[in-house]
């Protein structure tokens, strides 16, 4: 009994972090055909963002992480601006985005590391102590991020569904030309969500790094996790995605605690493969027909 | 038309390529220094990376992420033949390379039939596995005396697995000469293949099924039988690749699977200029030099390779050999439209 | 209101459409006919602006919409429903309403306007809530056409609204059109049936190989021996 809550509690909290990042993945996949591979970074420059305001400007913690979404945010916009923009619409977009993207990973990640240094810090955010279940300390920690990202995924999900620009959003995935003929301008929605993505992306690194630590490679493991995610879910799959994220959370952890840490990250890509297998399009995903 | 423009290039490939093997064998004699011929012995082999992801990338359309998982399980299968079953390493690279097929094997049954950017996915998740088993592998396997070694090396990496053996063989003066000449062999072999991929009627088919590939199979090529043929095929050279390293370094370790490294690659196949035949080769020696360049900004290595592969992938997709290729079409008398890489 | 002049323009260098002319009136219903890939469906996409022309000009009210983005054109009024209806398939069909009037800044006008599509197309009122690629091929026309006058347009472009349903849906669409025309829609459709054609409009123009070979009204039309044996084999 004690093993279960034990896995329960951290397959939740695993949860948690992951659907803040994967969603903000299917939102940029949904709306742009875009895989981010610079989310990794963006990540980790969230995490670092936060530890600066707090550590050097002594912000207080809820202000440091508004600041460290708005760099996140604007991350996301430079990275519109100068890479997506230039490239949308061309041949092979959806392969090149990849590469580019990766290259724009590297860049950040080359700033952080000049910034801050490869040696792994301390992220002074989060709470000490815990709540006992019988045997199993459940750090308060990890409920607060399980209920950070609740109340986050309840307010995308919410602004996805009745605002007009949630609309917006979810019509330029489903048809961007039927949205420009609804005189919506499409390339503002991609700015949108580019920025949208890289704010969440930004808390997901915090979250990430107040459980573990702020090192600038920390977001590559999670950003592929986060992908891995998706695509089980159906890349572009919003609230699968949010399902996905909790279920394959308490996966991980269950086969990390029956088979050994290293196992977990290797039983999620079988997972993957063997459910793409099953399904090319993503257990929750639609197929993409062909025009001719 | 089309025939006489293919030979036309083939034979262009020919002259380059012996130019280019002739330049190759005088080379270290003009040059003997330990590091120039190390530089271009490691210089060969990523060549030969490159220009076997050439053909999966650019010519079969696959967006594999997963190349330098095959490289390494070439190096890792050869080392460790050599070290567990003490087989010399000239029997166990092939061997290495028959690994990495079988592997590429696998990875295209669980991947080809999806979609470009989940391929991509998959493949970096794959490659991803494989750094974590091997770096997270602490048991025990063998004891040699007090200490104890892993199966795979763990992070110390594999090692003790001997080499191609010419320290004995050959003079002091030319040991290097060993292993550069091993890995220029490859590297003919690897862009020979290459070129007759390329320039051959499986090359053309898949020109077609990149073009629009639904008409393709209609009739009757079917996509994912040809990706295969030509993901595993090259994996072989990809694996031997990886099993000259592990001889040349005579440690094969996880470094191999560092994102940097792949990244480094990549951006040696974008900037030579994507299902060119001569791409690979342009590339892997710009961005060697490139990186000898940066040696003296080290602290802004990684940014300077990221802006490249930007710059590169944003404003000049066709790579260094696309463009050079324009202007000797401009310059041609016989405008063929037909045949092209594209 | 709408003007078009002597606009070419096609794809990857092949012209579809050479040297056309069109003139829409305020409130006028007009008809594009002729025969399939001649260049219908181009030409509406060039005044949309979905395509460049490569001459010619396109002006709606005084002002110059061809080099204008699509938004900016639907901005000005001109709505054109596309053939196929690119709805939004996994909404429901009030938001799809509502993705129509993605640019009205009112909610209250935003209602006014979905009562008034509800008024004219019951049926899209009884399937409020249902996903969009679930309806029935004559709903979904009239989602597309409801979603179309969301928007409050100027002026309607709709392309083929007849294409793919049965005659009977088929006269019930015609049916909506033609009062949307009674109330002051101006509108441009191009259709593929001839004698609705001249049953309908005001004005009609024939499109044969990409150029307008002739144009006039219904009457003049089905009094016209020789193009009705071409188009009619009367």
């Amino acid at each position: 009994m004690d093993s279960l809550t034990q896995i329960v509690a951290s397959g939740l909290t695993v949860g948690a972090m992951y659907a803040v990042s994967t969603v903000a993945l299917s939102l940029v996949w949904g709306a742009l055909n875009v895989l981010n591979m610079g989310q990794g970074a963006m990540l980790a420059v969230g995490g670092y963002i936060a530890y600066t305001a707090v550590t050097a400007f002594g912000l207080p913690i809820p202000i440091a992480i508004v600041a460290a979404a708005g760099v996140g945010a604007l991350v996301g916009a430079v990275l519109y601006f100068l890479v997506v923009k230039l490239m949308i619409g061309k041949d092979g977009f959806e392969t090149n985005v990849i590469i580019a993207t990766f290259g724009f990973a590297l860049i950040l990640e080359n700033l952080v590391l000049r910034l801050y240094g490869a040696y792994p810090l301390r992220q002074p955010i989060g709470l000490d102590g815990g709540w006992h279940i019988g045997a199993v300390h459940v750090p308060y920690q990890n409920i607060l991020l399980v209920l950070v990202s609740a109340v986050l995924m309840t307010v995308v999900a919410y602004a996805l569904k009745s605002t007009r620009t949630g609309r917006a959003i979810r019509a330029t995935a489903q048809n961007r030309g039927a949205t420009e003929l609804m005189g919506v301008r499409v390339s503002k929605i991609f700015l949108q969500v580019l920025m949208i993505g890289g704010g969440l992306a930004a808390i997901s690194g915090i979250m990430l790094s107040t459980i573990t630590t702020l090192a600038p490679t920390m977001g590559y493991d999670p950003m592929l996790k986060a992908f891995i995610i998706c695509v089980i879910a159906g890349l572009g799959n919003i609230y699968g995605a949010l399902i996905a994220s909790f279920v394959l959370g308490l996966f991980e952890v269950s086969v990390q605690f029956l088979f050994g840490v290293r196992f977990g990250f290797p039983a999620l890509l079988l997972l993957v493969i063997s459910a793409l297998i099953w399904k090319p399009f993503g257990v929750f995903g639609r197929r993409k027909t062909d025009r001719l | 038309m089309m025939k006489n423009d293919s030979a036309g290039r083939f034979r262009t490939d020919i002259v380059i390529g012996s130019v280019l093997i002739v330049a190759a064998i005088i080379i270290p004699f003009v040059f003997p220094t330990r590091y120039v011929i190390g530089q271009l012995t490691i210089f060969f082999l990523w060549a030969t990376v490159v220009s076997q992801w050439n053909l999966v990338f650019g010519v079969a359309g696959i967006f594999s992420l997963a190349q330098m998982a095959i490289f390494a399980m070439g190096g890792y299968v050869a080392g460790m033949l050599s070290l567990y079953l003490g087989w010399p390493l000239w029997i166990s690279m092939f061997f290495g390379g028959f690994a990495s097929v079988l592997f590429s094997v696998l990875i295209g049954f669980a991947c080809l039939r999806l979609r470009g950017a989940y391929v991509a996915l998959l493949t970096l998740a794959i490659a991803q596995t494989m750094y974590l088993l091997i770096i997270t592998d602490t048991a025990c396997f063998m004891r040699t005396g007090v200490t104890c070694r892993n199966f795979t090396g763990g992070t110390r990496g594999l090692a003790q697995f001997g080499d191609f053996g010419f320290r004995e063989l050959l003079p002091y003066k030319y040991m290097a000469f060993g292993n550069y000449f091993i890995g220029l062999v490859v590297l003919i072999f690897a862009v020979a293949f290459s070129i007759f991929v390329i320039r051959s009627p499986i090359g053309l088919a898949f020109r077609a099924l990149r073009d629009n590939q639904t008409c393709a199979e209609v009739r009757g090529i079917s996509k994912f039988k040809y990706q295969l043929l030509i993901f595993s095929s090259s994996a072989f050279f990809t694996g031997l690749a990886g099993a000259v390293y592990a001889g040349h370094f005579r440690v094969m370790g996880a470094n191999t699977l560092y994102l940097n490294l792949l990244l480094f690659l990549l951006s040696m196949l974008i900037i030579g200029g994507v299902g060119r035949v001569w791409g690979p080769i342009l590339g892997a020696a710009a961005l060697m030099l490139v990186d000898e360049v940066l040696k003296e900004f080290v602290n802004w290595r990684l940014a300077g390779l990221g802006l490249i592969l930007v710059v590169f992938i944003v404003l000049l997709p066709k790579g260094l050999a696309g463009y050079i290729e324009d202007i000797f079409q401009r310059g041609r008398k016989n405008k063929a439209t037909v045949g092209q890489d594209e | 209101m709408l003007s078009v002049s002597n606009i070419s323009a096609g794809y990857g260098g092949r012209p579809v459409v050479r040297d056309a002319s069109l003139e829409i009136s305020k409130g006028s219903l007009v008809t594009i006919i002729g025969p399939n890939g001649h260049g219908k469906t181009t030409l509406l996409r060039c005044i949309s602006g979905i395509i460049g022309v490569d001459s010619g000009s396109v002006s709606f009210d005084g002002v110059r919409i061809d080099g204008l983005r699509v938004d900016e054109v639907v901005q000005l009024g001109v709505v054109h429903i596309p053939q196929g209806d690119m709805l939004f398939p996994e909404m429901t069909v009030d938001e799809n309403l509502l993705m129509g009037g993605y640019l009205i800044n009112s909610d209250s006008q935003v209602d006014q306007r979905r009562g008034q599509v509800l008024d004219l197309f019951p049926k899209l009122g009884e399937r409020k809530d249902q996903i969009a690629n679930t309806l029935s091929g004559g709903e979904r026309r009239m989602l597309a056409i409801g979603r179309g006058l969301m928007t409050g347009a100027k002026i309607l472009l709709m392309d083929e609204p007849s294409l793919g349903l049965a005659p009977v849906v088929i006269e019930q669409i015609f049916e909506s059109i033609r009062t949307l025309n009674k109330e002051g829609q101006t509108i441009l459709l191009v259709e593929e049936n001839v004698s609705r054609a001249i049953n309908l409009s005001d004005h009609i123009y024939l499109l044969d190989e990409g150029q307008i070979t002739w144009d006039g009204s219904g009457d003049e039309l089905s009094k016209n021996d020789q193009l009705m044996e071409v188009y009619l084999g009367i």
